[in-house]
């Protein structure tokens, strides 16, 4: 479905990822791993075309990427949700879902029933303003609104950090019920819900993929992901 | 202290109108755009020229002149402005600053450097408290107010105005939903130009249109937009309304210190306002 071949890509002169390659299959929950400054959040930015690669090449269903704008594969499919849980923050949670209805080309009403059935309680907060949500709720909109017109691959950016545990569960849940029908890839630092919901693993440091766990058994026992992290 | 007080509003309605385009320039494209001084001048002048061959039907004739700097902004925005889209501010200093200049001296080879002045088209004033209110100027102020509602309605409530509220804040957010930021945005810069057009309009009968008027109000413009928090919309009409007020009462009692004063009052500003950290 994805394929990411040999990728070189930075900011500006500063080069951060280094001859990246990564595969995402069809309904496949790939998550990418490593501390902090690995290039994580750079490939996410580079696959949804924030950031323009310096080599490689990016192929979705056998057609390359480059030059496509992030709306262009934002309308492909593609969405990213990013690490700073950025909403809208001025508009109202409907409004939220209403630019990505639109976006993505599909009504209204159909996005927000999407998002309300992931997460009920969106329709209490419907008309406040998105940026009085707390982090989990933020996090649970910007899915919400990731969602919008039935996406084929979500590229979203650490999604509990700094969230409390029972907010993790629902943000857990709400991956869970999506995984059947959309692709991701997921940075993610949390290794207990890398463990729950991984298909296949990545890890990244210093800007390259150094291991790939491709087998779901070994990840329930696995302690190797620790000496990444 | 009446007239000083309709004054202060005039001056800041006209700034209000002439900085709206400004602020959302700023706000949403992070582009200094020094083009609208030359927008807000041709458009007076246009205004002009149509009021001449139009019967003096002010109306028509500001009809007219906004209509006819729509194309003109819309081939600023097009081959300028879109082409500064996430470059330095250097650039997009010097481009437009280029365009302001050539537009000015084409309007000084077409016009004459002579300036012009405007009737007012009420003509009517309201005797208040032993003097007398010119009712135009008491229309502008109310014209402004019904800006700030119009344009708070349609931020509030048309998709378009979602969509530039929403790229103020996270532009890269609206693109990753398959937003057009850019087609949004030449809505946008098509709008905040028509109404510095109309600002300049409204603004002729006070004074007199001159080549370098856009030079004038563009510097106290980018003082209200300092003031009043770049790319916020009410920001932008309270300080507006401020600093036409700072500069009417320093005007009254030392006028040579007039538009310094705004200056003043923006570094003040700045040196109070409370950082961000990072």
């Amino acid at each position: 479905m994805l394929e990411v071949l040999r990728l070189d890509a930075g900011y500006g002169p500063a080069r951060v990822l280094h001859e990246v390659d990564l595969v995402v299959r069809p309904g496949e929950m790939v998550f990418v791993v490593g501390r902090n400054g690995a290039g994580k959040t750079t490939l996410l930015k580079t696959i949804a075309g924030l950031l323009a690669p310096a080599a490689g090449e990016i192929r979705f269903e056998g057609r390359s990427l480059a030059g496509l704008t992030p709306e262009r594969r934002a309308r492909m499919g593609f969405r990213y949700v990013n690490q700073e849980k950025r909403v809208f923050s001025r508009l109202s949670v409907r409004a939220n879902i209403e630019l990505a209805a639109r976006g993505a080309g599909e009504p209204f009403d159909a996005a927000w029933r999407r998002a309300v059935a992931l997460y009920p309680k969106l329709e209490e907060f419907r008309a406040l303003p998105a940026g009085r949500l707390s982090g989990g709720q933020r996090e649970i909109l910007l899915i919400g609104r990731a969602l919008a017109g039935e996406p084929r691959l979500l590229l979203i950016d650490e999604p509990t950090e700094g969230l409390a545990a029972i907010v993790i569960e629902d943000i857990l849940r709400i991956l869970e019920r999506m995984r059947q029908s959309v692709s991701a890839i997921i940075v993610e630092q949390n290794l207990a819900v890398v463990r729950r919901l991984a298909d296949r693993i990545y890890v990244m440091k210093e800007g390259r993929i150094v291991h790939e766990i491709a087998d779901p058994r070994q990840l329930a026992a696995s302690e190797q992901l620790e000496c990444f992290l | 202290m009446i007239q000083t007080v309709v004054y202060g509003l005039t001056i800041g309605a006209i700034l209000y109108f002439f900085s709206v385009g400004l602020a959302l320039t700023f706000g949403t494209m992070h582009i200094i755009n020094f083009a609208h001084g030359m927008v807000y001048t041709l458009g007076v002048y246009l205004f002009i020229t149509f009021l001449q061959a139009l019967g003096e039907s002010f109306l028509l004739a500001l009809v007219a002149s906004l209509l006819a700097m729509l194309p003109v902004a819309w081939v600023i925005e097009r081959f300028v402005i879109r082409r500064l889209y996430g470059e330095s501010l250097d650039y997009a200093i010097i481009a437009t600053y280029g365009v302001l200049l050539i537009g000015t001296d084409a309007i000084k080879m077409i016009w004459g450097t002579t300036p012009h002045p405007v009737n007012d088209p009420i003509g009517i004033a309201l005797p208040l408290a032993g003097m007398d209110l010119p009712l135009y100027r008491v229309g502008i102020v109310l014209s402004a107010f019904a800006l700030y509602g119009a344009l708070r309605a349609f931020f509030k409530r048309s998709l378009v105005g979602k969509v530039v509220v929403a790229a103020l804040e996270d532009a890269e957010g609206v693109r990753c939903l398959g937003i057009d930021v850019n087609r949004h945005f030449s809505i946008i810069f098509v709008l905040g130009s028509a109404l510095a057009v109309l600002g300049g309009v409204l603004y002729a009968p006070i004074s007199t249109a001159d080549p370098y008027m856009g030079f004038h109000i563009l510097l106290l413009a980018f003082a209200v937009v300092i003031v009043g928090g770049m790319g916020n919309l009410n920001g932008t009409f309270l300080a507006a309304l401020a600093l036409g007020m700072v500069m009417a009462v320093t005007g009254r009692f030392w006028s040579q210190a007039a538009n310094a004063m705004v200056f003043v009052v923006m570094a003040l500003v700045i040196l109070l306002r409370p950082r961000e950290a990072h």
